[in-house]
């Protein structure tokens, strides 16, 4: 039929584009991955040396690590953090719902380098805060370590990326039926065990659609610990950087790129099966009720 | 318990901390000090005016727009008919689809930037504007689309049919019926697309030759310096990027109304 033909010839460019632009680079990166160098020439000759090294190597080991634990630890504060707000919005917001929505989502639009460039005027040693801070007498003295350290690092991380956690929780809080909770209520359960039993089991998926989200941005973002976390900076994304750049090294590049990308895969397919299986136990207690 | 006032606070202080960078922003661009600290000195439009008469923020304001004025117009076209084949039309493999519109969207900036540098070297292509504006696209793409499909998925699919029983071959139903009401998520879909184009920063650094768009000028006064004129500065970006987006959702929702 001619309809379904329309659907499939929408779909060409799409695919041809992203084919392009994505796909091909990110094979030909793969490829680049078991490439060596020699000089200044790059010897396209297959061998696994370059993942051997990183295997080898505590720095990269160590930098992998560190990023992938920021992108932990970050979730995991976001969480906590959005938890509260999604309630509330879902929950407790009637009217203006879409406009504390909206007014969560007009920060992300400032734009990186503007993001950074306030917290780094916030953050400074003779920064808002700080001089802020001293005019009210809290302190005598800045607090040096506000700016360029792991800690602006991570409350940046948190302010960039806080919008995408509240946003997967808001969407698991209103497919939650109060009913549900109100029933563990009558029967008796405590706040603490409706929370625990109920609340938090149904608003998971939420939870880790949004953790998701977060991680992969968190162990992407170059600019933010690069700008803000002075000599704690360093992370594995700018290690690659380094490797295109100064250190000349496309080969070793390519292939720390792409161990990030498997251990990225990774994290997806764990998400993958977390969420479908509860919302599997969600159709089948649909079902019986 | 969760009724009282705690919640409220807290979402209070939430939004308060999303909204202390531009409070700050706007604050202290205003204010009549070469110093950026408490307590404030007064009023001033000075530093406004340092950054208008900037020749060479001119000049990379308008490289800007030669990139995302084009980036915003193919992102768009290519959201919309990736919008339209996952909304309107039957198509098999619709998740691989999605799948791979939002695959750019997941792939850290910094490993597409350097794996998109690789193909360039390999095909022997010099970067130029060209090459940033085909890199932008793509990561822009899972943004146009979705906000495309969220206008589609509200037209009613009867009107359509209602067309096409009245003869009407699939594309003049496409062009009299489909196009007018989703000429509103086209819109909202350039708009957002070109704030995200214009305050793109690490896909363009390693894609841009000898041009330098406005991004990775302000990029090293922003990364090594304080002044109230960069302040300033930021304060019209952000005015600007809150601009366009206010258009484009105001509107995408007057859409909802129709």
């Amino acid at each position: 039929m001619a309809r379904s033909r329309t659907g499939f010839w929408l779909s060409v460019p799409v695919y041809a584009a992203v084919v392009a632009l994505c796909v091909a680079p990110l094979l030909i990166l793969l490829a680049y991955s078991f490439f060596q160098v020699s000089f200044v020439a790059v010897l396209k000759e297959p061998t696994l040396k370059n993942y051997v090294r990183i295997l080898g190597s505590e720095t990269y080991r160590w930098l992998i690590l560190k990023t992938f634990g920021s992108g932990l630890m970050v979730a995991a504060i976001t969480a906590v953090i959005g938890y509260p707000v999604a309630w509330f919005i879902a929950k407790r917001v009637v009217a203006a719902k879409s406009a504390f929505l909206t007014l969560l989502l007009v920060p992300l639009y400032t734009g990186d380098l503007v993001r950074i460039f306030a917290w780094r005027m916030l953050l400074g040693a003779e920064g808002v805060i700080n001089t802020f801070l001293m005019a009210i007498g809290v302190i005598r003295e800045p607090i040096g370590a506000l700016l360029f350290s792991s800690l602006a690092t991570h409350i940046v991380l948190t302010y960039n990326y806080l919008p995408f956690m509240v946003l997967g929780l808001w969407l698991a809080f209103e497919a939650l039926d109060d009913r549900l909770v109100e029933a563990a209520a009558d029967l008796g359960a405590g706040a603490t065990s409706t929370f625990r039993r109920v609340t938090l089991p149904l608003t998971l998926p939420g939870l880790v659609a949004g953790s998701l989200m977060v991680f992969v941005m968190v162990v992407g973002d170059y600019l933010t610990p690069q700008l803000l976390g002075g000599a704690s900076g360093v992370t594995i994304i700018s290690a690659i950087n380094d490797l295109f750049g100064t250190a000349f090294d496309w080969p070793l590049g390519s292939a720390i790129a792409w161990t990030m990308l498997a251990i990225l895969a990774l994290a997806f397919a764990g998400a993958a099966i977390v969420i479908s299986r509860s919302s599997l136990g969600k159709a089948l207690a649909a079902g019986e009720a | 318990m969760r009724r009282g006032f705690t919640p409220l606070l807290w979402v209070w202080l939430v939004y308060g901390f999303m909204y202390l960078p531009i409070a700050v922003i706007t604050l202290f661009s205003f204010n009549a000090s070469e110093i950026i600290a408490f307590p404030l000195q007064g009023f001033t439009l000075h530093w406004f005016g340092q950054v208008l008469t900037d020749a060479r923020l001119g000049k990379g304001l308008g490289l800007a727009f030669l990139v995302s004025v084009p980036v915003a117009a193919f992102a768009t076209f290519l959201g919309a008919l990736a919008a339209l084949a996952l909304t309107r039309y039957p198509l098999r493999g619709r998740g691989v689809l999605f799948a791979i519109i939002l695959l750019p969207f997941l792939i850290p900036k910094v490993i597409l930037a350097v794996a998109q540098l690789i193909l360039l070297s390999e095909l022997k292509i010099e970067r130029s504007l060209a090459t940033i504006i085909a890199g932008q696209v793509i990561i822009i793409l899972p943004f146009t689309t979705l906000i495309i499909a969220s206008v589609l998925v509200r037209i009613d699919r009867r009107l359509e049919e209602a067309a096409a029983d009245l003869g009407a071959s699939g594309w003049s139903t496409f062009r009299r019926v489909t196009l007018p009401l989703m000429k509103n998520g086209l819109m909202a879909g350039w708009f957002i697309a070109f704030v995200l184009s214009s305050s793109e920063y690490v896909l363009t650094s390693f894609l841009s030759g000898r041009h330098q768009p406005l991004s990775i000028l302000v990029a090293s006064d922003f990364r090594f310096n304080i002044s109230p004129a960069l302040n300033a500065l930021a304060l019209m970006i952000v005015a600007v990027n809150l601009a366009f987006i206010a258009i484009g959702e105001f509107i995408r929702l007057r859409s909802k109304q129709t």
